[in-house]
């Protein structure tokens, strides 16, 4: 079930339709691992992105493309509005791991696991 | 560098000799040109350009000069509209002013020395008014150095290499060759020219800022390249064309990724929300844009929609940005925001333009071919006269040939004159929106760009 309560109604425009299609798997696997849930919602986004583009799976049709832009870019207002800079560079360090990595062929890291990493630090 | 501009006249007699020269050296200061040619050139058939003495009885021999040449009251065939093609209703019987524009020339060419139009002592350079009185436009051109420019340009160009030689390979080599093969830098000179507002400017954090969100810019690309199939960018091959689109995904994602990191580094929660802000006002732009092709080529409405979030999103928050960085105060923000949103709606209307020349730099009626909202095309369409043509092409699949056919269409309906003119009023009302506001130094900067973004050809 979309917990409303502790997601803005702006975050999820025009995402909605992903939610149930990965993003709402994601943010609770995000849930107990930060206070925040703008913090959580982010680290969602990020991991639904770098799925929706495939990075080192598959090549992304343009509308899944820009669908994961979008969360990618959202993730980061997200972390901006939370106030939380290490965080905003810590997950797109994550970011820039697994794109460089899909970009030179190598296996790419989970992105979940890179992500929790950040949060527990 | 060579930067554009338009100077309007508004004549008042049949015949008469404008002196310009005042206005064209005004331009130059303008443009803070220091060593330099300017161009100008008539767009006009009844009016012509001349280097001599503004002396008035000196101009009244002129005026008898020409009118011995060619007499106002003479028989001439292009007053014959019986024998004509095409004549419009409100055609003026004019031949007489044709004739004497044979002896005067449309263009010509001013040497610009140390910041001043190098003329003789009693040179004067005159628009020569032949049918009016008229509302006349006149074209320039600066083509030189211009004055602190180019200091900037360089560490916003040194800081863009230093950023892309720490990265790997396989997503620096891609990047390097798009940022290397051109571009206008137009976000990191906005930038630049924001950080002066503000009373703690440091030149390296500025160019490291300009630079990161150039790389945002350049990122959009990369992805909007794959989305819309671009087979060249800037001249050259496309990243996806040349490496792939996952090669593409992976390094505009990368440069995302980076741009975020480096500006989030800088330490300023203002600028790193700015920033934050367009670039999700951009992507949902990008997702609007797919899904309103569907009712393409759209309406005005819809174009200025997916335009404030493509284009003027990311010029806004770089012009806020840089301000913010130096600790502008926060109504000159908010001035300088409106300044980049009508810059930007005005920059990617003159982008639209320039689709339909040959000199875009991309392939002749791209928009077109990949359906892209473009604003020429939803005028054309509208149009009681070609609008149906038009209508008919879309409705099919397009060729080669029913590109150029649209294209013509466009061409004829008189809707890039209309664009064009649009764009012109959003520059003006961008630097209007900064008057007021202390600029230290960087009003003619903010000027020049709103001239250059609209009069352009590339």
């Amino acid at each position: 079930m979309k917990p409303t309560l502790e997601i803005a109604e702006r975050d999820l425009e025009s995402l909605d339709a992903i939610w149930s299609g990965g993003l709402g798997e994601a943010w609770e696997a995000y849930r107990d691992h930060h206070p925040d849930g703008r913090v959580v919602l982010a680290a969602a986004l990020v991991e639904t992105g770098v799925q929706l583009q495939g990075l080192g799976a598959h090549i992304a049709p343009p509308g899944e493309l820009l669908l994961g832009d979008l969360c990618l870019a959202r993730a980061s207002r997200l972390l901006a509005d939370a106030g939380d800079r290490d965080l905003q560079v810590a997950f797109a360090r994550a970011v820039e791991t697994v794109a460089a990595e899909a970009a030179t062929g190598e296996a790419v890291s989970p992105i979940r696991d890179l992500l929790r990493s950040a949060l527990a630090k | 560098m060579i930067t554009g501009r338009r100077l309007d006249i508004a004549t008042t007699r049949a015949t008469e000799f404008i002196d310009v020269t005042p206005r064209l050296q005004a331009e130059v200061e303008r443009s803070r040109m220091s060593n330099g040619r300017l161009f100008v050139q008539s767009l006009h058939t009844t009016m012509g350009l001349l280097v001599n003495e503004n002396e008035p009885l000196l101009l009244g021999d002129f005026e008898s000069l020409l009118e011995r040449v060619a007499p106002g009251g003479g028989v001439y065939l292009h007053d014959d509209f019986s024998r004509r093609a095409a004549v419009p209703d409100d055609e003026p019987a004019n031949g007489h002013a044709h004739c004497r524009q044979v002896f005067l020339s449309p263009a010509l060419t001013v040497l610009v020395e140390d910041g001043r139009l190098l003329l003789g002592r009693w040179q004067a350079v005159f628009a020569v008014e032949l049918d009016g009185p008229r509302q006349r436009t006149l074209a320039l051109q600066l083509d030189g150095e211009f004055a602190g420019a180019a200091a900037r340009r360089d560490l916003v160009e040194l800081e863009l290499a230093r950023q892309l030689a720490v990265d790997p390979e396989a997503v620096q080599v891609p990047m390097r060759r798009l940022v290397e093969a051109g571009g206008k830098r137009v976000r990191p000179l906005l930038v630049t020219l924001g950080s002066r507002l503000g009373p703690r400017a440091d030149a390296l954090r500025t160019a490291t800022l300009a630079a990161a969100v150039e790389l945002i810019h350049a990122a959009t690309l990369v992805h909007d390249d794959y989305v819309d199939e671009s087979p060249t960018r800037r001249g050259q091959p496309t990243v996806a064309a040349q490496e792939g689109a996952g090669r593409a995904i992976a390094v505009g994602d990368y440069y995302f990724a980076k741009a975020t990191r480096v500006i989030a580094e800088l330490g300023d929660a203002a600028v790193t929300s700015t920033i934050a802000e367009a670039m999700e006002a951009i992507c949902r732009a990008e997702v609007d844009d797919v899904a309103l092709r569907g009712s393409y080529p759209g309406d005005h409405g819809s174009y200025l929609q997916v335009v404030r979030g493509k284009t003027a999103a990311l010029m806004a928050a770089a012009c806020v940005s840089g301000a913010q960085l130096a600790g502008a105060a926060p109504p000159a923000v908010d001035r300088l925001r409106r300044y980049g949103e009508l810059l930007g709606t005005a920059f990617q209307m003159a982008d639209d333009v320039v689709d339909y020349s040959e000199t875009s730099g991309k392939p002749a009626g791209q928009d077109i071919r990949q359906r892209t909202l473009s604003l020429p095309l939803i005028y054309a369409h509208e149009d009681h006269e070609v609008g149906p043509q038009i209508r008919d092409l879309l409705n099919g699949e397009l060729n080669d040939a029913d590109v150029s056919r649209v294209a013509e269409l466009v061409k004829s309906s008189g809707a890039l004159a209309r664009v064009g003119e649009e764009a012109r009023g959003l520059a003006r009302a961008a630097v209007h929106a900064l008057e007021g506001v202390e600029l230290n130094g960087a009003a003619a900067g903010f000027d020049e760009l709103a001239h250059s973004a609209v009069d352009r050809v590339s």
